[in-house]
């Protein structure tokens, strides 16, 4: 079993968790909507991998030429061409594709020894993932939180200073802001590494045994080497999860704004309930439905910030890997990163949309 | 009293008063003037935003006349820090000596010409001496003489032992108080680089001009920007017309499609259409314009359900109107605001993306000036040259904010929903 | 029913601020309510009763305030209050029940929270065994059975709702309810119901309620005493019987006339000519005088005062009933 394919049991094992408890304990109408929203998915994946075979495969451009230039010698270009499937008809080639792709066997990469692509993903994704996964959290606590204190507060200087700020976030590129950090905190005061996921002389010391290196140096103990993850941590998650953090507080203000207009918060407030009761219980509890639901598109946002967050740190992940094969004109490895970006995504999105209908008391079928 | 008793409910006066029709009574200008006093920080937000706009699009159409120099030329010294003088060889005299540069030195003899050992003046001043000579025709003889120090340089220069003399611009300029009349003549390359000459935000790697290169990007930018989005808009407005409008079959297919390109990390997409396409404007805007289809689908057909449930369309309908006519003069209309807010937020995102695209290395041919390409240059200089990384991305972040500006000001002008009462 | 006056609003003024100019919703309103009566408050949509309401609980949205006047509640001066100390009040002696049963309650809090939650607002030292029973005594005597409260509010109908949000104003033994609009969203039959409730609980917990409808039957049907309001000033103010048998001012008399009465489904419904006025160019003089079918020349230069009428029992503001002019016409 490759590590990749534990990624995605991983990930899906609590996916199947939450279908299997909807199921089991949901109204029919509940279980209605969850079944639709399953079948849904499946769709969706393959929408999105025929999108990507039609982009590689179908737009004009030769993967062969491209990544052997065009004197490549002959018979290697045939034995690419064959070993690719290029000279199937498209609809067998399209085939060809999506069998590869649900029995997780993405082929061999054309570059970098022709290691099998899917092993190469399972390597990088614990770094992409030691990335995001605190980016989200930053984002969505601190974004929630001070677009809470914005809406609450509208038309106050907190407020035109929050939204000024979560506009001037949102501007940003957030390959510039990872420069800018990297240039102040890094260069000018040393606080942080400028570059990389650990220390190399750490690094060795360090056992793997899940490859998310905060996680494995906390198991084994390795306290220099949890040190030196965090450190290097620290800027590319702030500037992943700032970018987002904007967002978040867009939402949440606009979200706090509406539900402070609505009846049962004036009710509350003819009932003497403190106002700050009202904003963090009543109105707080209301506006975060439609920002959780939010939490499943963001992902996709994260994934491309982590593209360029990644490029800027040069952080071992999938996003990195991405940009170089591109480089590289790897049309396999290219295919396979996008496609398996595309079952996360939708499974990323599968969960959280179960987990909302489940949650919210006001969802009636 | 026994009966159920209802007193008519009377058309209900608003507390805002009805404005409006005083704005119907004005021209479009004084119209959008008075504006001012209902919308606040917003109708400011839209008027410096537009204004702002207005003036970048002129900087688009024509940065040759804001540019101070060649975007792509070598025109500086490497790595010349914002404002710092550039340190070239000038050429120094006596005020009133009638030498104003080395042409000057012509007369066919051997000029005593002053250098000090261990600089690269003397090699300067005869490769520029030769290169006037091929230019002109006119030879220039020139006896170098070498000083020990640039004192004594500028010594033998004011007291007329030698006719002229060369030396670093900076060098000379710290000590020239103390020879009376020497005065610096200029570059001796005759370059567009002379001593005054300053590169206000530096120069790069390559001695281009950093603020010249941001004047030029924004060409490349707005082209990209607002063409992208305009393709994005072309297409998916259409489609997310038709499809909310018939609904049925087409409206399911089309929607999960849109849906499942609009889940998908958009930037991830425009690298993987940009690599196939290769290197140019044109693949870079399609390649975004995909990316954006789906957001303008999914406004246009939202919209188009719920106006196609209003009674006015109800009316139009029940009094026989033909369903091209309903979606054209009824759902058309209603749509527009929407999709012009879209529109504008939608252009700063694709130069968002664009610059994104670039920094990668992907899209733009690398002759092209673009803030994206100046950054990932501006990456590998990061330790040494700060203003390399930090220009090009205020130049990004300033476009897009004053586009979002716009946006904002104007989601606050059009959306009631979150209108103050 | 004693004569004791639990709330005064005295010249009371609300402006609202519009991008053209204050807008005065209520300008220079007197209204006394007596302890234990119920006060039917009548009007068209937007003559400002519902700003009345909601100032007198000084709960008015953010671009409006009260400009002028006294608000006198258990001889307790409301205006001086801070902030904190009328939260206090609010919940604690005044409760108020809005138009819409279905989004006055927080949908995502059940039932038994929004009580709880009100009791330990006011007496923080309530242990939660103590609110749920007050709850359970409350929503039974309101005939919701117990184990609703366990329910989220989506799950209730809205005549269940509406009782919910009374036993909100009860759970602290308000001595003022005010309703605002409490039935409107209701059919008939769940608002006869309500309103025998209400009144019957008027007995029971010693309440005093304003009532505030555009409903003339509702007033008619629980009413001691109404008040008529008309573009931010009060037309009429007397006891139910006289009022409706014959009405002292001419906006009172048009709203009677233009109920539709069942009983006499062969006459032409009566229509009052006009709207109401554009609060911010209010008519000079009497504010009704564009549609009054009695209009003096005084009416349209001079504001006038509150006459009594009914032998002393009401007050109307109309010149029709100004007792100098009556006497000049017999003489």
């Amino acid at each position: 079993m490759n590590s990749l394919l534990l990624l995605f049991v991983a990930l899906g094992v609590p996916t199947l968790g939450v279908l299997v408890y909807a199921l089991v304990t949901g109204s029919p109408g509940l279980r209605r909507h969850v079944l639709t929203r399953v079948a849904l998915t499946i769709p969706m994946i393959l929408i999105l991998a025929t999108v990507v075979f039609v982009v590689l495969r179908v737009l004009p451009g030769d993967p062969v030429t491209s990544s052997l230039g065009p004197r490549g010698n002959p018979e290697v270009r045939e034995a690419m061409r064959d070993q690719l499937g290029l000279d199937l008809p498209i609809w067998a080639q399209y085939g060809r594709y999506l069998g590869s792709l649900f029995t997780f066997d993405l082929g061999n990469a054309l570059t970098s020894g022709r290691r099998p692509v899917a092993v190469e993903l399972g390597e990088r994704f614990p770094a992409t993932i030691e990335l995001i996964v605190p980016a989200a959290i930053v984002a969505v606590v601190g974004g929630i939180l001070a677009g809470t204190l914005a809406g609450s507060r509208r038309k106050s200087a907190t407020d035109y200073g929050l939204r000024m700020f979560s506009v001037a976030i949102y501007a940003m590129p957030v390959f510039w802001l990872g420069l800018i950090l990297q240039l102040i905190f890094a260069v000018q005061l040393g606080w942080f590494p400028v570059a990389g996921r650990i220390d190399p002389i750490v690094s060795g010391s360090l056992e793997r045994v899940t490859n998310l290196l905060v996680v494995d140096s906390l198991i084994t103990g390795n306290w220099a080497a949890l040190g030196s993850a965090l450190r290097h941590l620290v800027l590319p998650a702030a500037t992943l999860g700032l970018i987002l953090l904007g967002v978040f507080l867009r939402l949440t203000r606009v979200n706090v704004i509406e539900t402070l207009q609505e009846d049962y918060v004036a009710a509350a407030r003819a009932r003497g309930i403190k106002e700050g009761v009202i904003v963090y219980r009543h109105a707080l509890r209301n506006a975060m439905i439609p920002v959780i639901t939010f939490i499943g598109l963001q992902v996709a946002i994260l994934l491309a910030g982590a593209v360029l967050t990644e490029t800027v740190f040069s952080w071992p992940g999938v996003g990195r890997y991405l940009v170089e094969r591109i480089g590289l004109r790897d049309y396999t490895a290219v295919q396979g990163v996008v496609a398996v970006f595309a079952i996360f995504v939708s499974m990323i999105s599968l969960l959280v949309d179960v987990v909302y209908s489940i949650v919210d008391p006001r969802v009636r079928y | 009293m026994d009966t159920e008793r209802l007193l008519p409910e009377a058309p209900q006066p608003e507390p805002l008063p009805d404005w409006e029709e005083d704005l119907a009574r004005v021209g479009l200008v004084r119209r959008a003037f008075m504006a001012r006093r209902w919308y606040g920080p917003d109708w400011w937000f839209v008027v410096i935003g537009s204004v702002i706009v207005i003036f970048l699009t002129l900087v688009a159409l024509f940065p040759q006349w804001f540019a101070p120099h060649d975007p792509s030329a070598n025109v500086g010294p490497r790595n010349l820090a914002p404002g710092e003088k550039p340190d070239v060889e000038v050429l120094v005299s006596l005020e009133g000596s009638g030498v104003a540069n080395l042409r000057d030195l012509a007369s066919g003899d051997r000029e005593p010409f002053g250098v000090v050992v261990g600089t690269p003046s003397s090699e300067i001043a005869r490769a520029a001496a030769d290169t006037i000579g091929e230019e002109t025709g006119e030879r220039i003889r020139l006896r170098i003489q070498r000083f020990d120090t640039l004192e004594e340089m500028l010594g033998a220069v004011a007291d007329g032992s030698v006719r002229a003399g060369a030396g670093s611009n900076i060098a000379i300029e710290e000590v020239l108080d103390d020879y009376p009349g020497v005065t610096i003549q200029g570059s001796l390359e005759g370059a567009e680089v002379t001593a005054d000459t300053s590169f206000i935000l530096g120069t790069n790697q390559l001695g281009q001009d950093v603020l010249s290169r941001l004047i030029w990007g924004t060409r490349v930018a707005f082209l990209v920007g607002f063409a992208a989005a305009a393709f994005a808009l072309a297409i998916g407005l259409p489609l997310g017309l038709v499809s909310g409008f018939t609904g049925g079959k087409l409206d399911r297919v089309l929607s999960l499609i849109m849906d499942s390109i609009y889940s998908f990390p958009g930037l991830v997409l425009a690298i993987a259409i940009a690599a196939v396409l290769g290197a140019s404007i044109f693949n870079v805007v399609v390649a975004i314009a995909v990316v954006y289809i789906p957001t303008y689908f999914r406004i246009v057909r939202g919209q188009t359900l719920a106006i196609k449930e209003a009674v006015f369309v109800e009316a139009a309908r029940s009094i026989g109107a033909r369903s091209w006519e309903i979606l054209w003069k009824y759902i058309f209309p209603n749509v527009i605001p929407s999709v012009a807010i879209i529109f504008s937020v939608n252009v700063a995102d694709a130069i968002l993306t664009g610059a994104g695209l670039s920094f990668l290395g992907l899209g733009l041919p690398p002759h092209i000036p673009d803030w994206g390409i100046d950054l990932a240059r501006g990456q590998v200089a990061i330790q040494t040259s700060w203003w390399l990384v930090t220009f090009p991305g205020l130049a990004v972040m300033f476009v897009v904010l004053t586009l979002t500006m716009l946006g904002e000001g104007l989601i606050e002008i059009i959306n009631p929903r979150l209108r103050d009462r | 029913m004693s004569g004791e006056i639990l709330y005064s609003v005295r010249d009371l003024v609300v402006e609202y601020d519009t991008r053209t100019g204050p807008l005065r919703a209520v300008d220079g309103v007197s209204l006394d309510i007596r302890r234990g009566e119920i006060l039917g408050l009548v009007g068209e949509s937007g003559c400002g009763k519902s700003t009345l309401g909601k100032a007198m609980m000084r709960l008015l949205p953010r671009n409006a305030r009260i400009a002028k006047g006294e608000l006198l509640f258990d001889g307790q001066d409301l205006m001086s209050l801070s902030e904190e100390q009328m939260r206090h009040v609010r919940g604690g002696k005044i409760g108020m029940v809005f138009q819409d049963p279905m989004t006055s309650l927080n949908p995502v809090q059940r039932i038994i929270d929004h009580i709880t939650e009100t009791i330990k607002t006011h007496k923080p030292d309530a242990s939660d065994d103590e609110a749920r029973e007050r709850a359970e005594f409350l929503v039974e005597r309101l005939g919701i059975r117990k184990d609703r409260l366990d329910d989220y509010p989506h799950q209730l109908s809205g005549g269940m709702r509406q009782r919910v949000m009374i036993a909100l104003a009860l759970a602290l033994n308000c001595d003022l309810v005010i309703a605002d609009e409490p039935t409107t969203s209701l059919d008939v039959i769940v608002e006869a119901k309500f309103l025998d409730l209400l009144r019957d609980l008027r007995d029971e917990f010693n309440l005093t309620i304003l009532m505030i409808t555009h409903n003339i039957g509702v007033v008619a049907e629980v009413a001691d005493r109404v008040a008529v309001m008309y573009a931010g000033e009060m037309a009429e103010v007397g006891d139910v019987h006289p009022v409706f048998a014959e009405p002292a001012h001419p906006y009172t008399e048009g709203l009677l006339k233009s109920v539709p009465n069942i009983a006499l489904d062969e006459e032409e419904l009566y229509q009052m000519k006009g709207g109401p006025p554009n609060l911010l160019h209010p008519p000079a003089g009497c504010r009704f005088n564009p549609r009054c079918p009695y209009v003096m020349d005084i009416c349209v230069s001079q504001d006038p005062p509150m006459f009594p009428v009914h032998g002393g029992g009401g007050v109307a503001a109309c010149w029709l009933r100004d007792p100098e002019r009556k006497r000049s016409e017999s003489d």
